[in-house]
């Protein structure tokens, strides 16, 4: 009787709390646990932090070697794009002073913060840092890594605190576009669009059929969706898209919930079924997310706070 | 006493969860010591002592967990259950029970905290949250029970004669 009582107890207790925590009523016990909590989570951080180093760096010992020699092709490669890329940067430059547009977001706010706890759920993947409301800091706020690529969205915000939701939760999706140079048609070099590239639902943004020598950049529109079992993949893209090992991955804007242009990651693999309505992409994000430590975040972009696509 | 031990244990393990412990990844997930303990503690210590210290656990990891407050303490209710069940002292030792209930207990959380979550609006892949953090969850949570299990054990006054034995045998016996 005796369990039966307590049993009925427990369940109320919990599925009230559950109901209050929806609504945001035990935000302020979050906040108090986090504050008491937070300089035990960082010395903890700190003294285990240089030994995962040590045991990440023995883990994979075995892969360093290769992933050495891949870095130093892709260093190749990348000095002969930054060449091109040099040359496009003068041209656009050039066309933005002729119709008056500012791409570029120089008075961009941001506000350093440390990650001080990581959710140990395998069921989430998200971290929690030590700003909150008090900073500034909102549900849905943009949080980039120190380098400036995407880690995820502001999801609760507390006084003091806030939980940040990966781009690799499953619950996370965001609206991305692959930017390459399509090579003139017939050659061999990689091609991110075929020519009959067709956009899903004003989506994709064809370019023109490039002339014969001609590079010209293109744009496919998908979205970046984090998994479980592959961590990110860049979904909804069209069927006979054509996309590149490596070709960098960045936010489109599009949806008004992050600004456009952010680094998301590069494209690991590529998945396409004969059949499929849309080909899939598996993304390697541009930052180490499972080792955080200082992450930035947004605080002059207001997301429009649409629901996610 | 033995209810602010037990509440300040199971709190440091939960921010130790979070921290220093959310970088073991063993088979891709990271053993869930307040489950463990809370586990450990249902079977070695009793019902009594179970229907104060497993909710209570719950709390403390819940106060740590980006989780909505009350997840846990649901989750863990099975636990109290299974250890009821395994204290019928069917083998003369208390850890084989504790592991059961931490692998059965682990399964029960996990199906508790994919049901709160989806009702609270996350999105839940069923198949791969069953396969991919559920299961391995279960062979973790069990491969790493005998660590949390043995100091739970020596704590317990009823077994302070028994640490010669090296924590395994049953104060029955």
């Amino acid at each position: 009787m005796r369990l039966i009582w307590w049993l009925a107890t427990v369940l109320a207790v919990g599925l009230f709390s559950i109901f209050l925590s929806e609504h945001h009523a035990t935000d302020p016990a979050h906040n108090l646990s986090l504050t008491i909590s937070a300089p035990i989570e960082d010395v903890m951080y700190d003294a285990v932090h240089p030994i995962n180093n040590i045991y990440e760096s023995i883990a994979d010992h075995g892969d360093l070697v290769r992933e050495n020699e891949d870095l130093k092709a892709q260093v190749e490669a990348l000095k002969a794009q930054l060449a091109q890329q040099q040359n496009n940067d003068s041209r656009i430059q050039a066309l933005e002073d002729a119709l008056g547009i500012k791409q570029t977001r120089p008075d961009d706010k941001l506000l350093a913060a440390n990650v001080l706890a990581q959710d140990p759920s395998g069921q989430k993947r998200m971290v929690a840092i030590d700003r909150g409301t008090g900073d500034g800091v909102t549900d849905g706020m943009v949080i980039l890594s120190r380098s400036g690529s995407l880690i995820g969205t502001v999801d609760k915000a507390y006084s003091d605190y806030a939980w940040v939701r990966l781009i690799t939760d499953p619950d996370s999706a965001v609206n991305a576009q692959v930017e390459t140079s399509a090579a003139q048609p017939g050659s061999s070099n990689d091609v991110l669009t075929g020519p009959s590239a067709t956009p899903v639902a004003g989506s994709p943004t064809p370019s023109p059929t490039p002339a014969a020598g001609l590079h010209t950049t293109t744009s496919v529109r998908g979205v970046a969706d984090g998994d479980l079992r592959q961590g990110l993949i860049l979904d909804l893209l069209p069927p006979d898209a054509v996309i590149a090992k490596g070709t960098l991955v960045v936010t489109s804007g599009l949806g008004g919930n992050f600004p456009p242009g952010i680094l998301i990651g590069n494209v690991k693999d590529i998945q396409a079924r004969p059949q499929a309505a849309f080909k899939t992409a598996v993304l390697e994000p541009a930052s180490q997310l499972s080792s955080l430590e200082t992450v930035l975040v947004l605080v002059s972009f207001k997301p429009a706070n649409l629901a996610s696509p | 006493m033995r209810y602010a031990i037990a509440f300040v244990v199971s709190w440091l393990l939960a921010v130790a969860n979070v921290s220093a412990f959310s970088y073991i990844k063993v088979l891709g997930v990271t053993p869930d010591f307040v489950l463990i303990f809370a586990a450990c503690w249902a079977v070695v210590r009793g019902e009594p002592e179970a229907l104060f210290v497993v909710p209570v656990a719950g709390l403390a990891r819940d106060l740590t967990t980006s989780d909505p407050l009350g997840t846990s303490m649901l989750a863990f209710v099975p636990i109290v259950l299974l250890a009821a069940v395994a204290r019928q002292q069917v083998i003369d030792s208390d850890f084989p029970p504790a592991i059961a209930v931490v692998a059965a207990g682990t399964l029960a959380f996990g199906i508790i905290q994919s049901l709160v979550l989806a009702l609270t609006g996350e999105s839940v892949a069923v198949w791969e949250v069953f396969l991919r953090v559920i299961v391995p969850g279960i062979v973790v949570n069990a491969l790493f029970t005998p660590i949390v299990y043995l100091p739970v054990r020596w704590s317990n006054p009823r077994f302070s004669g028994l640490r010669g034995s090296r924590g395994l045998a049953s104060p029955y016996s």
